[in-house]
């Protein structure tokens, strides 16, 4: 009661206007979400009435509940009040950055930017001369004062001159020229509202004056952090997640509205038959519907066969694909990486140099990276066939054989397209790979192996007893994080084959045939039915290695 | 003290990135590229997202002058430069509409994929040019206008002016079957046409001791002999020379096929007839050109870098090939395809057509668009610059196509899309799906001839999976 | 005796690990090697077989009584090899021997040979089935009828110092006289021919955004799940964590929608903002965060910073080392991106290409020059490269950091 008595009048006159504000806001939001289904606004389908009304119904409910809370003097008004504010300014905000064309104008800031870069270079070298003084001892105090101030003048002079490459007061123009029509003004005044309303509420009188605890900064605090990202994931990556689970149960193509279809696409995925043959020739369409069904592949058993066959035979391709792949290039690129980290931990001299160049080939881009490969497979006047030949040569020459050059046309020949693909990615992963087990390496005390060497132990029982159990937990990162980038192989295959499919099918793989149905087919919906597939896969590879991580770690207690 | 820094930068700069992005802004209106925003003609998308709706309305006002963007699939820079002149020309023609040519992808790059998502997403270009294989996907999936009621409404326009075997599939209306002048359906207007001719190394030819493919077509007797024995002795030449050259695509593999007396389809389009005995005598022969005498370059790899680099004698390949052929340093020209069993050579002809976008802001200025592409001037001009053969019957066009040199044996080309070298024209499937069609009978034919499967297990598979494709 | 053999066992067993480690070197440096290279040389020299690194141009010579200048060979002269000149090529050449005895061959070019009985009343043989016209050949003075068993062409070599000298070899199996010479106008021919300039300062753009908003994003994501405790928070934390695994692919139909219903496709806009909110960003943060001392903040709290105070002045400057980690994955990721761009970005629209985009254009657009398109892989590769040369030791532990804290 005390507290009550001592407010100030100005607390007090807030209070009463936030009152009434949210008593506005709550009967423009009810009006709002009533607008779509009395045609006050156009939209376009069901669904997107269905979201705005309820979004604003909710939203006038909590400000009506804040509004009576409000009167009350109770706290949970000014939570209330904060979190809506909150949100609708965030809305106005970028509804006047869209109405400004901010996001759009991004475009035409790439025509501008490379003029700038260079200024914005020498801010960045400005900054960095800033900071010699902390890396060296300090010397002298004068010169570090004249450094810093220095470093501050280069970096506004280039913050000035970038701003001005980039035609910055063209473009602040530009942004408030956009904004003087109906929706910008709109937008302008709510954000200022909004924005009003939210500062009133965090002064720490009116907090007082609600009887806020402690807790409650942190709450509010920690909300509005956490709020950028949060807002963000939701929109981008929650939303489309739950909306990619819906696609896949329907037939969207991204033309026209989706309709539901139930289990339909799962079930052509899984639409597969096995089949004995008599013969292991037996044509397919002998033993199974091929009206429905394509033959994938069969096993010739003794004088008979097993086939399989299923509706939609490139995704059983595209996952024995795929599989392949990673069932390959994992260890390739995984026990070559564990050697040499064990090679690359001896502290003999150059060891860091020759870490850096094994590092090289994962910051490229796979895009450029395959089209090097692309000529160096090349079958006619590529390197790797003329190394195969010059050592075929050699040894022919020195032991007097007659190996016949075999000419591997590496990304024509369905044989070995996919093994083309498998050498560059692993080839591109080993030294990523190397550095992290090196990581690992360098953790495991010293005193295990002194110990080990006391009790007699050789290199390899030193290898096995103490470097791989030890190692364990990198294994499993290093195993499960390079099984679920191989999982999503589509970009090595993209590039380096023509068509990507590869001969005879042999390089589709699962993101490739997604690709393919979403975005060539436009089978979208099928395309979300292949991913959720596709997950379902990649979650259960890593629940198996976690599984015998976890098996082992307790083995080794 | 310098940690105070690194978040002073770090602020100032997401504060700057964001008045860039609007500072940025006006250069979108001097930039020609950008249309009006099509998401605004998307209808069904449409929200109240506010960037879609406003930006037209502020910028229409402004555009008397209308933009039309157009594209094509252009194979070199000397094909981008050809249509990006005849862009500028047709923009100073064509009053109240600016121009703004864009190069599209390759073959390999997707370019149909890519146009797809791009009219689904409403930002494709207003013309564009298509393959006649996908017209029909195209037109079925309601990607393209059917502007048949403007092109009626024209004087002078008529459908007879250009190549029948095109004008079929571009006039053939899915609703009732029928095709023609008055079918009720246009789906574009042919660019260009163009068949396939080997493309010779004569220096090869003639350091292996070869008869000049040339002479023997002029005396009737350039058949499927002739061009194994050629391309058998200039292959003894070298392991790195081959005879014959040819990438791996419906193309080429489909001339063997029509040479022989088979073919992709069945003769109503209706069903799949790569299983006839023709069909397989046919692949067989091309089986044992990469198979059993070795001539060719390996299937799947790119024959046109060996064959720029002088070492493929016969490089099969269309119109579309010679502005880059052109720049060789060896001595060439071209010759028709080899006479099947049949005494035909079992070409293509080939063709490509202006379609307009169907969810266009101008359809009338895009017709505009559309026939001016295919005056008789326009074609002349683009075949003058080498990549292709005038798409209308006139012999004047024909005559003038056979001075622009090199190639100095202008006449192969013609004599491939002559009536009497029955060409099989390029087409759509209106019955079922072209792309899909296609991957699967592309791959099993790379099986065949890499080695990986015989002819008789491709022909008694193939059809089971291919027949898929058609509407039941 | 002991410690000497030991020396040399170890000797030899450094001497074993340098060499697997150079190795394994040079097939990581290889293919830069090749793509750098490649990227300076002339069309014609990437044909080349067998092939070779350094780019090399034909020589040529100017020769008395000639216009042009003339390409070099080297010829097998008197069993010495010489720099000769080629003056004129195919020149046809025929092989004849007489009808009797096949093998007894000579060379004529046919301008020396003529017809037996006269060009009125040409002769032949039938040999093997096969009707074979006669030639008259004449052989040391001696004319005899042989028959043409096979022809080919050869090329007119002179010696450049003295053009008298004349000499008749095949010209494809003639070795030209080259010069190593570096052609960079490639790099500008790729940078007009395909617009690289603009996807470059497209990629720069799009990547010092999305690290920068990443960054922010993740700093404030992270320092709450870490430091402020409230509700929903361990709830949302959780959720976060759960969304780690998911590949991104998982999203790209549903996002593709989301562009194009909020008009963002073919925007760079579209590969920039849905970029800039991580879930992996902000549990690394937070992992960050957490180990440091409370007791440090709360003294601040207590002398009346603000929490946003307290974050900048305190706990970003400690980070650094966490964000430049993070920085640096962010970077190399949204550089090397194509997926993502390829299906939002039109293919016709140049002006918002990245270099993953320019690069699937130009490898259409320029099949035939293998050195145009390394070129443009080089322009897409180099830049990562030099930063990472630069900051080699600190990119390297920034990897090695994350695995041993996953």
């Amino acid at each position: 009661m005390n507290e009550v008595i001592s407010l100030d009048v100005r607390t007090n006159q807030i209070l009463l206007l936030q009152s009434i504000w949210r008593g506005v806001f709550a009967v423009l939001a009810a009006a709002g979400a009533l607008a779509p289904w009395l045609g006050w606004v156009t939209l376009d389908s069901n669904w997107q009435k269905l979201l705005v009304s309820a979004i604003l119904l909710i939203a006038a409910i909590a400000s009506g509940i804040g509004a009576l809370q409000l009167t009350r003097h109770r706290h949970a008004g000014r939570m209330i009040s904060l979190a809506l504010d909150y949100l609708a300014f965030v809305a106005c905000a970028v509804i006047v950055l869209n109405t400004g064309e901010v996001f759009i104008g991004i475009d035409a800031l790439g025509e501008t930017f490379g003029r700038g870069l260079p200024y914005l270079g020498i801010a960045v070298a400005g900054y960095f001369l800033g900071t010699i003084e902390d890396r060296f001892p300090k010397r002298d105090v004068s010169t570090t004062t004249s450094l810093k101030t220095v470093s501050r003048w280069i970096i506004l002079g280039g913050v000035v001159l970038f701003l001005w490459q980039i035609d910055a007061v063209n473009g602040v123009l530009y942004f408030l020229g956009k904004l003087l029509q109906p929706t910008g003004l709109v937008a302008v005044a709510g954000t200022l509202i909004f924005g009003l309303s939210l500062w009133s509420m965090m002064r720490s009188e009116v907090a007082e004056a609600l009887n806020a605890k402690t807790n409650h900064e942190q709450i509010i605090s920690g909300w509005l952090f956490l709020s950028p990202n949060l807002l963000g994931f939701l929109i981008f990556f929650a939303g489309p997640l739950i909306l990619s689970f819906y696609f896949s149960f329907t037939d969207s193509d991204a033309f026209n509205p989706p309709n539901w279809v139930g289990l339909e696409n799962y079930a052509r995925i899984l639409n597969v038959r096995f089949a004995w043959l008599s013969s292991p020739t037996q044509l397919a369409r002998e033993v199974v519907d091929i009206k429905v069904y394509d033959e994938v592949g069969r096993l010739a058993l003794g004088n008979g066969g097993l086939l399989f066959a299923a509706a939609d035979k490139f995704f059983w391709l595209a996952l024995r694909n795929t599989l392949t792949f990673v069932l390959f290039a994992m260890p390739l690129s995984v026990i070559p990486a564990l050697v040499l980290s064990n090679v690359l931990n001896s502290k003999l001299p150059g060891m860091k140099f020759f870490r850096a160049v094994y590092f090289m080939p994962s910051i490229a881009a796979v895009v450029g990276i395959a089209l090097v490969w692309q000529w160096l497979y090349n079958a006619t006047i590529g390197y790797i066939n003329y190394f195969i030949t010059v050592g075929i040569e050699f040894w022919n020459n020195l032991f007097n054989l007659a190996i016949i050059d075999p000419k591997i046309q590496w990304v024509s020949d369905e044989k070995t397209a996919l093994f083309a693909v498998i050498l560059i990615a692993a080839w591109q992963t080993m030294g990523f790979n190397t550095v992290l087990f090196l990581a690992g390496l360098q953790n495991i005390p010293g005193e295990l192996y002194e110990a080990a060497t006391v009790d007699g132990a050789g290199p390899w029982a030193k290898f096995w007893g103490i470097t791989l159990p030890m190692l364990a937990p990198t294994t499993f990162y290093v195993v499960s994080t390079t099984t679920i980038q191989a999982m999503q192989v589509f970009e090595q295959v993209f590039i380096l084959m023509n068509p990507p499919e590869g001969p005879n099918n042999s390089t589709i793989t699962l993101v490739l045939y997604l690709y393919r149905s979403g975005f060539q087919n436009f089978k979208q919906g099928y395309a979300s039915a292949i991913a959720w597939v596709l997950f379902i896969v990649i979650f259960g590879l890593t629940l198996v290695q976690f599984q015998r991580q976890r098996r082992s770690s307790i083995y080794e207690s | 003290m310098k940690k105070n820094v690194v978040f002073k930068m770090l602020s100032l700069f997401v504060i700057a990135s964001f008045v860039l992005a609007a500072c940025a802004a006006p250069a979108a209106t001097e930039a020609p590229a950008q249309p009006q925003p099509p998401a605004a003609t998307e209808a069904p998308a449409m929200t109240e997202a506010p960037a879609a709706t406003e930006a037209p309305a502020t910028e229409a006002p402004s555009a008397e002058e209308v933009t039309l963007r157009w594209r094509t699939r252009p194979d070199n820079q000397e094909e981008i430069d050809v249509y990006s002149q005849i862009s500028t020309e047709l923009d100073a023609q064509l009053d109240g509409i600016t121009l703004t040519y864009e190069p599209g992808g390759t073959e390999g790059a997707n370019y149909q994929d890519q146009l797809r998502s791009e009219v689904a997403a409403g930002t494709a270009p207003d013309v564009f040019w298509i393959p006649g294989t996908d017209v029909a996907d195209f037109a079925t999936r309601g990607l393209i206008l059917n502007f048949s009621d403007l092109a009626t409404q024209t004087d002078g326009f008529s459908v007879d002016n250009f190549y029948p075997g095109p004008m079929y599939h571009l006039t053939y209306n899915p609703e009732s079957d029928a095709s023609g002048a008055d079918s009720g359906a246009l789906w574009g207007l042919p660019r260009d046409v163009s068949t396939f001719a080997l493309y010779l190394n004569l220096d090869l030819i003639a350091e292996a001791g070869a008869p000049d493919p040339r002479e023997l077509a002029k005396e009737g007797k350039w058949d499927w002999d002739a061009f194994l024995d050629v391309a058998q002795k200039t292959r003894a030449l070298g392991s790195d020379i081959y005879g014959y050259g040819a990438s791996a695509w419906w193309g080429p593999y489909g001339t063997w096929l029509n040479a022989a007396g088979g073919g992709f389809f069945s003769a109503d389009r209706k069903a799949c007839a790569l299983n006839t005995a023709e069909s397989l005598q046919g692949l067989e022969f091309q089986r044992s050109l990469y198979q059993d005498y070795d001539v060719a370059t390996p299937y799947g790899e790119d024959p046109e870098p060996p064959f720029r680099a002088g070492k493929v004698a016969m490089f099969q390949n269309g119109r579309w090939a010679t502005p880059g052929v052109r720049t060789v340093e060896f001595n060439w020209d071209v010759v028709e395809l080899p006479n099947g069993p049949k005494g035909t050579a079992g070409n293509w002809l080939f063709w490509g057509a202006y379609v307009i976008n169907a969810k266009t802001a101008h359809p009338e200025e895009a017709w505009q668009l559309v026939q001016a592409l295919t005056t008789a001037q326009t074609q002349g001009e683009v075949a003058a610059l080498g990549a292709n053969i005038p798409s209308r019957v006139s012999q004047e066009a024909l005559d003038a196509f056979l001075t622009f040199t090199p190639p100095a044996n202008n006449q192969a080309f013609l004599n491939g899309i002559a009536d009497a070298a029955a060409p099989t024209a390029e087409g759509p499937l209106w019955a079922g799906s072209w792309p899909e069609f296609d991957k699967i009978m592309g791959p099993a034919i790379q099986g065949v001839l890499t080695g990986a499967t015989s002819v008789d297990d491709f022909g008694t598979t193939i059809c089971d999976e291919a027949n898929k494709v058609f509407n039941q | 005796m002991n410690t000497q053999s030991y020396k040399f066992r170890r000797f030899l067993g450094n001497l074993g690990v340098y060499i697997v480690l150079t190795f394994f070197a040079l097939v990581m440096i290889f293919p830069f090697l090749y793509m750098i290279t490649t990227s300076f040389k002339i069309p014609s020299d990437t044909f080349r077989y067998p092939p070779r690194l350094l780019p090399r141009d034909p020589a040529e010579t100017t020769v008395n009584g000639y216009d042009e200048p003339l390409p070099l060979y080297y010829v097998d002269v008197d069993g010495q090899q010489k720099e000769y000149a080629l003056v004129q090529s195919n020149i046809r050449v025929g092989t004849y021997a007489p009808p009797e005895n096949l093998t007894a061959t000579v060379e004529r070019y046919p301008s020396e040979v003529k017809p037996t009985g006269g060009a009125m009343n040409p002769q032949s043989v039938t040999i093997d089935g096969k009707e074979q016209k006669l030639f008259d050949v004449e052989v040391d003075g001696q004319v005899t009828p042989m028959i043409l068993v096979s022809q080919t062409t050869v090329g007119e070599f002179i010696d450049p110092q003295n053009p008298e000298e004349k000499v008749y070899r095949n010209v494809r199996l003639s070795q030209p006289v080259e010069n190593v010479s570096w052609h960079p106008e490639n790099y500008e021919q790729v940078v007009e021919l395909n617009n690289m300039s603009r996807a470059l300062t497209n990629t720069a753009l799009v990547t010092i955004l999305v690290v920068v908003g990443q960054l922010a994003t993740s700093i404030f994501g992270g320092y709450a799940f870490a430091r402020l405790k409230f509700p929903g928070r361990d709830t949302v934390f959780v959720f976060y964590l759960g969304t780690i695994m998911i590949p991104f692919v998982m999203l790209i139909v549903p996002l593709y929608q989301l562009m194009v219903l909020i008009g963002w496709t073919d925007r760079l806009a579209a590969l920039i903002i849905p970029w800039i909110f991580t879930a992996y960003g902000t549990f690394l943060m937070r992992q960050h965060f957490i180990t440091f001392p409370k007791e440090i903040e709360e003294a601040a709290l207590l002398d009346g910073a603000s929490r946003f105070q307290i974050l900048k002045d305190i706990l970003v400057p400690a980070s650094v080392p966490a964000l430049a980690t993070q920085a640096t994955f962010t970077f190399l990721y949204a550089w090397n991106s194509f997926f993502w761009p390829l299906v939002i970005i039109n293919v016709g629209n140049e002006k918002n290409h990245v270099l993953t985009l320019a690069l699937n254009v130009l490898r259409g657009r320029a099949s035939d020059t293998p050195n145009l398109i390394l070129a443009g892989a080089a322009i897409a590769i180099i830049p990562p490269l030099i930063v990472f040369i630069f900051g080699q030791r600190f990119f390297v532990e920034s990897v090695a950091g994350s695995g041993v804290k996953g």
